[in-house]
Parts: structure tokens; sequence; C-alpha cells
């Protein structure tokens, strides 16, 4: 493993709204031993707003943090956030296909970014770079007795133009490593199904519909928790849930965690570390 | 020219061959008043009024599912972005008011530090909606549950400077 190379991009949301995802990852990634590192001075990607109003814009803000990683040596740059992940890399991707973009760009911004980081989706790093193998070996709490619906959500697969890491449809790194904990999960048709959270605000009866749908399925699998691997999932699904159940007849809450939350939770890592109690559903009971 | 009648388009939408498998997978759909099928159909035959006008651009999700199943690979998603841009730039009236001024206010967010503060945009957006009270019911659950943060993060030195000259929030 490249050590020292791996740069972590939190993101507003992980520095404000879900700081547990943040928390249990970097406990994980800590016994795990591989060795990761706050990019200095990053700024905002600008999901879901600045590509919503101005293409460039968006651009600019990536590349900004981008060619900070470039010159702070780091190889590779982990976006936790399925948003950030997906502007971070698909930015870096443009400039790949359109050099001339690249360099109109680091002009326009001062900046000076040679291309040459790569950006990592956390999925695609626990199932390729830390491998099924070492996290079954971390298991000291076994999750045998527990059934899971791994929700994957739009942003963590499907990037226009890139060879994916997962099957774009219908993913099954998530489960991999679930079933690696012990656990079982389930088939289900709503794994990349869109919550809606891009309206959680702006349009919520649009986005409560969209969560419904998605609640329902993995309801009416009988499965004891939904597992994310994206903040802007995990609010949509997690802190409006009490209202949607009610409105739509869901038969009872649902508990959603984040995927390095029942990582922490197999690795027998207590609880008050992994950011536990920024759930609003009912903790799972293990 | 091969590509588009419409120079602010970042996508090639004449590859269009009318399958409509974006708007079978689109999750808004049955709240749309123009179908992403028939946007890109009217872009392609060199009309774009009605789209620049459309509820759709709005409460398009964002979501790619459109864009990673076209078969001739058109990043749909992408042209709803630029739609939204060439309808502000050309000052027409927006059907969905609210997720205009959500972006804006997002966008004056970012410019203020680097990085957003939530309950800043939050409170901001409902002044600017002018509704005070707008989703104030989760704030209190947020906060007990340590996931408000009352301080806004640490401003990023330069950046306000640095990105006043690549957006203009009149825009
Ligand atoms: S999926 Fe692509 S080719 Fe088919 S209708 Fe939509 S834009 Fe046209
Ligand atoms: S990106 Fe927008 S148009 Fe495309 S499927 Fe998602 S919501 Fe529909």
């Amino acid at each position: 493993m490249e050590s020292e190379k791996l740069g972590f991009y939190p993101g507003c949301t992980l520095e404000g709204s879900s700081s547990g995802y943040a928390e249990s990852m970097l406990k994980v990634f800590e016994l795990l031993k591989i060795p990761i590192k706050e990019l200095d001075d990053w700024s905002c990607c600008g999901a879901s707003s600045a590509h919503a109003l101005d293409h460039e814009l968006h651009l600019a803000l990536n590349l900004r943090n981008l060619s900070l990683a470039e010159k702070q040596d780091f190889k590779e740059l982990l976006a936790p956030c399925a948003a950030c992940y997906h502007r971070l890399i698909s930015t870096n991707n443009e400039f790949y296909l359109d050099n001339a973009l690249l360099a109109s760009l680091n002009d326009q911004t001062g900046l000076n970014y040679q291309g040459k980081v790569k950006v990592r989706n956390i999925l695609d790093f626990l199932i390729h770079q830390v491998g099924i193998e070492k996290i079954e070996k971390q298991v000291s709490h076994s999750l045998s007795s527990l059934k899971f619906a791994c929700y994957y959500g739009c942003l963590n697969t499907r990037i226009p133009r890139l060879l994916p890491f997962d099957k774009v449809e219908y993913p099954e790194g998530m489960d991999q490593i679930i079933k690696a904990l012990g656990a079982e999960t389930v088939e289900w048709s709503y794994k990349t199904e869109c919550c809606g959270a891009g309206l959680g605000v702006t349009a919520e009866e649009i986005s409560n519909k969209l969560v419904s749908k998605i609640l329902l399925d993995a309801s009416a699998k009988e499965v004891d928790c939904i597992v994310v691997a994206c903040p802007m999932c995990h609010v949509n699904l997690d802190t409006r849930q009490d209202k949607i159940i009610q409105q739509f007849d869901i038969p009872k809450e649902i508990p959603i965690y984040y995927i390095t939350q029942i990582m922490g939770l197999a690795f027998g890592i207590e609880e008050q570390f992994l950011g536990i109690k920024q759930n609003f559903m009912p903790a799972l009971q293990i | 020219m091969v590509n588009s009648s419409f120079s602010y388009l970042h996508e090639n939408v004449s590859y269009c061959y009318q399958c409509s498998k974006c708007s079978a997978g689109c999750p808004v759909a049955e709240d749309m008043d123009l179908l992403p099928h028939q946007i890109i159909h009217s872009l392609a035959i060199g009309e774009d009024s009605e789209a620049l006008k459309s509820h759709t651009i709005w409460i398009c999700a964002g979501c790619y599912t459109c864009a990673v199943r076209c078969p001739n690979d058109i990043n749909i998603t992408s042209v709803m972005d630029d739609l939204r841009k060439k309808s502000i730039t050309s000052n027409l009236a927006c059907p969905k008011p609210e997720v205009l001024k959500f972006h804006q206010t997002f966008v004056k967010d970012i410019q203020r530090r680097g990085r957003v503060h939530e309950l800043r945009l939050m409170g901001e957006y409902n002044l600017k909606l002018g509704k005070p009270f707008n989703n104030v019911e989760l704030a209190p659950k947020m906060f007990l549950k340590g996931r408000l943060k009352i301080l806004p993060p640490k401003a990023i030195k330069g950046f306000k400077t640095w990105s006043k000259k690549l957006w203009n929030p009149k825009n």
C-alpha cells in the first residue's frame, strides 16, 4: 500500500452535520493501519449548488482542491462523501479528456494543476485497496445475527465517461464488505435509486416520496438496518424518517448507518468513537 | 457544425435518437412538466424556449441515472445544468424560485470563507425565502445530536478574493 500518500478530503458535511462519518472512518482506518492525512486548506467542492448554476465555477472549485492535493504530494485523494467524490472525479476526468481546458482554467485561477492526483471513492478503496480479506481478519464482533440492505445511492457509482469500480446499476462491493463482517445482505430493488437528497430542502415532498420507496422496499425485506456511504443519503434517510414513515405507512423505523460505523462495530470499536449517537433512528441492537 | 445549435451546451444533443431511456429511469419524472427525452428532443431540433422555462430543470435531482444509461453517451444531467444557467442569464422567471434561492445562498456561503456553514446557510436561505421557520423543527434535534455546528468553520485564507473573480453573486 502507498503509505503516507493518501489524502483525506472531508468536505463540508463531514466537517459539519455528518462528522460521525469522518470519525468512524478515521477510527476504522487507524485500526486497519492505513495512514491517511487531511488535505490542508481544502475548500468546498460546491456540491450540489455550484454545478447547478455554473459549470466553470464547479470546475474551478474542484481544481483548487486537486491542485492542493498535488502540491501536498498526495498521490490519491479519498472523498468519503459521494457528492464530493463525484465532483472531484468528474472534474479530474474532464481535465484528462481535455488538456486545453485544464490549461485555460489553470491560467484563469492562478493554479498549476498537472492532473496527477487520483480521486478515490471510499467503497472502491475498501474493496480494492484494503481488500475483503484484511477486513475479515479485523472482525472481533461478528454481526452474524443481522440483516442489512446496502444502499449505494446515485453518486457513488454513476460517473459518466469513467470506468466504474463496481457495477453501476447493481453494485455489490458494499455487500461483500458487510458479508465479511459476518452479516447477511438482501437483494433489493433500490440499491442505486435516488433518495432525492438534493431536493430535501427545496422540494421536500418529492424527496420524501423517493425516500419512502426505499424504506418500503427495505422494510419488506425485513432488514435490521440500511447501510450508506454518503452523508447526503444519511441525512435524508435518517433525520426526517419519523415523519416519512407516518406519512407513507411504513411499519417501523429502520436504523441508518454509515458503512464505516458498521465496520467499526464489527471491529469492536466502542460506539462513542463511531459517532453513532448522531443518528436519529434507534441504534442497532447487536 | 456537428455540434448542436446551442453554444451554451457542453453536450452534443444531436446524438439523441429518442429512445426515452433517460425518462424511463428518471426518479422525478412524474413531477416534471417536460420529460428528459422531450427536453433533449427540443434542443436537438433547435428549440430551447420551452426547456428553459420548464419546471424540469429545477426539480431534476441530479442523480445521473439518465446520463449513465443514455446509449448515445449524452450527459443529460449536465444539459440540465447548462439550461439552468442559461435561464438565469436570460433573466427568465424561475418557476421554482426556492431552488434557485437555495443554490445562490449556498454559493454565497462558500464564497464567504471557502467552506459551508450549514447553520448560517439554512438561516439565510429561510430569510431569502421569507419563511424564517422553514425546517426549524429539525434544528433542535440536529443540535442535540451534535449534527449542527453553531460556530462557522475556519475561513480559508485568500479564498474570498480568489473566488470573487470566478463568480459574481449577481449572475
Ligand atoms: S437516453 Fe439518450 S438517446 Fe435515449 S432519448 Fe434520452 S437522450 Fe436521447
Ligand atoms: S439527473 Fe435529473 S433528469 Fe436525469 S434521471 Fe436524475 S433526476 Fe432525472
